[in-house]
């Protein structure tokens, strides 16, 4: 049966050699530059977040298929995803995080938001933007868990209020050039989302590996930025500091490009990225807050109503009455 | 004699209104962010469902069958203003905390459920157990619900402060359904387990209930 000169049974007959578990692979090589940026300007702690948010994200996982009754094997023969939400969460987490928001953040995303809704490929919404959102719904209100209000600064000092972005919506300055936006010097904010030029480093490598379409990020971050100059009267002043600012390009690149929960189809993945632009714009100002988690949880929830509704068009398919008539 | 043990097991159990059936969720979700309220909201009910049920089976064979849902409501309405003008003299605090929920007992689907299904068909003390220990059921689980919520989303048990650590998720409303869904969960496993062990214990011996369990086998087989 070796030799086969005819290949028998259905397509398809050659297969690449992408799989979840080496895209997922891509995706955290990616990761890696926002992290070591984030571990240069935040040293030791950025690790500790981090490292908390993975191994939690893993052993969640771990833990639930062996409550399924699964082998020790096979529960430890886990794909990446857990590892890349994990990751995720570490770098969208501040520097100066009390030790159980990351733990509590990883468990509330692989076990609620992933595995009980069936694991890889049948999770509603992302993982990693619901286990953040949980923990910012949870602790907005603690100083103690530092997460809101106090945002560790490169040079080792606490900064108690608030980040550029919420400095610029609240009406002031930012405070911090753009050149220092587009850096990540200091700057005050999230482990993975301070340093711009790492995140576009990620951004190109996934889109080398063609993990990624370029075209859907920058829809994204090119829409919120001129959402943003519309509404504040086409003051063209407003585009950079509000593509820089806060966690947008981190989310656009990272969170917003997960295959589970964005469209399938062309169409559905502009409509998505268009609106994910005009909610962060219009949502920034409403609210005063950065708004980037809600939006793309938001969005998460019309993904399947996107794909339900826009169909492909099969080739060669004809309206049903002109069938009719033929 | 109708079994009290089946009426009993039936009501806090086997159908029990909040985990089996899924039935009044709205209160269930929308009070239990203190077990307080839980335990308040459920004996509210239960009184209601007592009365109720007992006044519609008196008046079973008396209430003609095209207008006894009007009837009942009219029945259950009574009690409901009743319990709410008790609670509002007695107990002022825990009025304003049920609120618009208290008058919203009279369209609570297990009072209706269990006139229409249950007391309308039994005789006075059958129907008042039921009415008992589906309250009791419903009591319950709202109870346990509010007692996670509490201690999770307030750090606190029954008022009783026990630490700081508060995640707030769990005090909202999103976290009244996550709340709800694993409770959910977490019940059906048990009882699925001791439902299979009490059938496993039940089977082993009589003629007839062999071949039953053989059925039973097949259907296994059939389905894998």
């Amino acid at each position: 049966m070796e030799n086969k000169t005819f290949i028998d049974g259905s397509s398809p007959h050659i297969r690449g050699n992408s799989s979840t578990k080496r895209i997922m692979l891509d995706v955290i090589i990616a990761l890696a530059a926002p992290f070591f940026a984030g571990l240069w300007f935040f040293g030791f702690r950025a690790l500790l977040v981090v490292f908390l948010a993975v191994i939690s994200a893993y052993a969640s996982e771990v833990v639930f298929n062996l409550c399924c009754k699964k082998t020790f094997k096979q529960a430890l023969d886990i794909d990446l995803t857990s590892i890349v939400t994990g990751f995720i969460i570490g770098l969208s987490l501040n520097a100066n995080a009390a030790w159980y928001l990351p733990v509590m953040a990883s468990v509330f995303a692989v076990i609620v938001v992933k595995m009980l809704f069936g694991g890889t490929g049948n999770n509603i919404v992302n993982p990693a933007i619901a286990g953040r959102a949980f923990i910012f719904i949870s602790f907005i209100g603690m100083a103690a868990s530092n997460m809101a209000s106090n945002w560790l600064t490169p040079d080792g000092n606490v900064l108690v209020g608030a980040t550029p972005l919420s400095n610029m919506l609240n009406g002031s300055e930012a405070g911090v050039s753009n050149l220092d936006l587009f850096l990540g010097t200091n700057l005050a904010g999230c482990i993975g989302e301070t340093c711009k030029v790492a995140i576009i480093v990620g951004f190109i490598y996934l889109v080398i590996r063609r993990v990624i379409d370029f075209k859907y990020p920058l829809i994204y971050i090119a829409v919120t930025g001129l959402f943003t100059v519309a509404l504040k009267g086409f003051d063209f002043s407003w585009f950079l500091p509000s593509i820089l600012s806060g966690g947008l390009m981190f989310v656009a690149v990272f969170m917003a490009t997960d295959y589970v929960t964005s469209p399938t189809t062309k169409l559905g993945n502009y409509i998505y990225f268009v609106m994910l632009g005009l909610l962060t714009a219009g949502l920034r100002i409403a609210c005063k807050i950065e708004v980037v988690t809600f939006v793309v949880l938001l969005m998460n929830f019309v993904v399947p109503f996107l794909d339900k509704w826009l169909v492909p068009k099969p080739f060669g398919n004809q309206p049903k009455n002109k069938e009719a008539k033929a | 004699m109708m079994k009290v043990k089946d009426i009993a097991l039936d009501g806090l159990v086997r159908q029990n209104p909040t985990l089996r059936l899924v039935l009044g969720t709205c209160p269930t979700l929308a009070l239990t962010t203190l077990a307080f309220n839980g335990i308040g909201m459920g004996l509210a009910v239960t009184f209601v469902l007592i009365c109720s049920n007992v006044l519609v089976s008196l008046l079973r064979n008396v209430i003609p069958d095209k207008v006894r849902i009007p009837a009942f409501v009219l029945i259950i309405a009574t009690f409901v203003t009743i319990v709410s003008l008790v609670l509002d003299k007695f107990m002022p605090d825990l009025y304003e905390t049920l609120g618009v929920y208290l008058p919203l007992i009279v369209v609570n689907c297990i009072i209706l459920a269990r006139a229409e299904s249950f007391a309308s068909h039994n005789k006075v003390g059958a129907a008042a157990l039921d009415g008992l220990f589906m309250g009791l059921g419903f009591t319950i689980a709202l109870t346990l619900m509010g007692i996670v919520r509490e201690v999770l989303g307030k750090g606190s048990f029954f008022g009783i402060k026990l630490w700081n650590f508060k995640i707030e998720f769990f005090a909202s409303a999103a976290g009244a359904f996550l709340t709800y869904g694993l409770l959910i969960a977490i019940f059906t496993v048990v009882y699925n387990a001791l439902e299979r062990k009490a059938r496993r214990k039940n089977f082993s011996g009589a003629f007839a209930i062999h071949s039953e369990e053989q059925q039973l086998a097949k259907e296994g087989v059939n389905n894998g």
